[in-house]
């Protein structure tokens, strides 16, 4: 295993067309980064009706991993990363369009420092204003939120910073550390098993980062129906982690 | 409770375009057989690297007149068939054990919902989704009679069959048609391979120009397909002519065609309602279709569950 080897994980129900734009930014960034042959684009058609035509998938240069049933966010990355097994995974939401610079600049990351498991990628919406740059954890209830959400983009520095968490819907993870916990937990229904594994990650002594170089674009929650699961995952989110992570929002 | 042991089986005939992705969708059952029907192409070589166990039989004009018989053959508990131009998806391992494990001491069957691909198009109008099949059974309890598309006998009896709801279960994904031109050639093949009546006497050439009305009529959803749909029926009703046509070239002497005279009377022949009715139901008018079309209907407005 070459150690940039890539495998891209971008789990989908429905919405096609975004998907098709998803893959063909996804495919320059790979361009850019010199990884488009040694990596594999994993496309996990999540139950969608009638499923995602495998033609155009493949047209686009990835991978499709049929699922019938629908499944958590956590099990399709899971079932994706146990097909395609690689020296990194780069979970990626099908609603992110990420620039050419992105992934070689993650992948820099986790060269340049050999303790980070976990690389994020700075994201706005179409607004232009700042979707991710980092996750904080606020007091009691409020957990954790994306800083300066919503906010412009100029009022967080460009330059690379370490968090507790990162978002998974651009994330590049190690394959020693996925291995080592076993994916992402599948308990969560869907929403927070990224901020979970990051937790955890941080127990076992990774180090977690955010790339804020580039600037990819992130219209977030687009799949109908996503946001109620967000709800129960938030219960067993806070049950499991509130009081145990550092108040740093 | 053990886990039970699920044999797979796979019928083929020069399958080798599709078999590959049907044996890799069934990796994971506990015995993979293979029966072949005396294949020209690779198909045998391919089921042998999937570790299939190979059974050669004689070539039959479909695949129900052997399907018991490699069935009783079968080690697994439980029995999975698939046609070699059908396959499962990622997830069909967990989906199945677990519809065996949730359902198994209840059911003795399962009626699996199929995707019908016209090349890269699921076709979802008129009936053509959920398509039940019956492919999930305990061994010995499901029969097919030997004749071409009539549904499987549960022994145990039809209580003992369970419908998978879409989305619940596995689904087969079957690529009938790699293309428009592929149906066209495979139903005149159909066609002029079929066995037509032999009394002149009888013929009618306005009953099959009333067929293709029908046809038309019924196979045409663009609200579900689109075009696709409409050019399908252009080519069932297509068919149903060219039936007509190599019925009335087989017979001695020719009785009169009376294509003027069939044209006008076989539109006379399809009353509306009945179209209507059948498309609101389903293409089928027997009681049966009918109950089904019905309880598809009701069932459908029950609320999901998670």
């Amino acid at each position: 295993m070459s150690p940039n080897q890539l495998t891209v994980i971008i789990p989908s129900r429905g919405m096609l067309a975004m998907l098709e734009q998803c893959l063909a930014a996804l495919g320059r960034s790979l361009e850019a980064a010199g990884l488009r042959e040694q990596s594999t684009v994993a496309v996990v058609d999540n139950a969608t009706a009638p499923p995602l035509p495998p033609k155009r998938i493949a047209a686009a240069g990835a991978e499709l991993l049929r699922l019938d049933a629908h499944h958590s966010f956590s099990q399709a990355n899971n079932l994706a990363a146990r097909r395609w097994p690689a020296a990194n995974y780069l979970l990626l939401n099908n609603d992110v369009l990420l620039q050419p610079e992105t992934i070689a600049e993650m992948l820099g990351l986790l060269e340049r420092i050999p303790q980070a498991g976990i690389c994020g990628a700075r994201m706005v919406f179409p607004d232009g204003t700042l979707q991710h740059a980092g996750v904080v954890f606020g007091p009691g209830k409020k957990g954790p939120y994306h800083l300066l959400r919503a906010q412009p983009s100029h009022l967080m520095p460009r330059v690379d910073r370490e968090f507790q968490a990162v978002t998974g819907a651009c994330m590049l993870i190690r394959h020693e550390l996925w291995q080592e916990m076993g994916g992402l937990d599948e308990s969560y229904p869907f929403g927070l098993e990224d901020i979970d594994f990051c937790l955890r990650a941080r127990q076992r002594g990774r180090r977690i980062f955010c790339c804020q170089d580039s600037e990819s674009l992130h219209f977030e929650s687009m799949t109908p129906g996503r946001v109620k699961l967000d709800v129960g995952s938030r219960e067993l989110f806070m049950s499991r982690w509130q009081g145990r992570y550092t108040i740093d929002g | 409770m053990p886990k039970p042991k699920i044999t797979g089986i796979v019928h083929t005939r020069d399958s080798a375009a599709t078999l590959e992705a049907a044996l890799a969708s069934l990796a994971w059952v506990d015995e993979l057989m293979v029966v072949d029907m005396q294949s020209r192409d690779d198909s045998v070589a391919i089921a042998q690297r999937h570790g299939a166990v190979v059974h050669q039989t004689e070539v039959a004009p479909y695949v129900e007149v052997v399907r018991n018989r490699f069935v009783a053959q079968a080690s697994g508990d439980w029995v999975l068939v698939l046609d070699s131009d059908e396959y499962l998806s990622g997830d069909a391992p967990e989906l199945v054990q677990s519809l065996i494990a949730d359902k198994g001491g209840s059911y003795d069957a399962f009626a699996l919902p199929r995707y019908n691909y016209l090349g890269e198009q699921v076709m979802l109008g008129g009936f053509r989704h959920p398509d039940y099949q019956v492919r999930l059974f305990k061994k010995g309890a499901v029969l097919w009679p030997g004749t071409l598309h009539t549904p499987p006998v549960i022994t145990t009896g039809p209580a003992r069959l369970w419908e998978v709801l879409p989305e619940r279960g596995p689904h087969i994904h079957h690529r009938n048609y790699r293309d428009l031109r592929q149906l066209i050639s495979r139903q005149l093949t159909y066609a002029l391979r079929d066995i037509y009546p032999d009394d002149p006497a009888a013929f009618d050439f306005a009953a099959y120009l009333a067929r293709a009305h029908q046809q038309m009529a019924l196979r045409s959803a663009p609200e579900a397909d689109g075009d696709l749909s409409q050019a399908m029926a252009l080519v069932m009703a297509w068919d149903a002519v060219m039936r007509g046509l190599i019925h009335w070239d087989s017979l001695e002497p020719r009785p009169p065609l009376n294509m003027l005279d069939g044209f006008p009377r076989a539109a006379a022949q399809v009353p509306r309602w009945e179209i209507r009715l059948r498309r609101y139901l389903g293409r089928h008018l027997a009681l049966r279709h009918l109950l089904r079309a019905v309880w598809v209907r009701l069932r459908a407005l029950l609320p999901k569950r998670g």
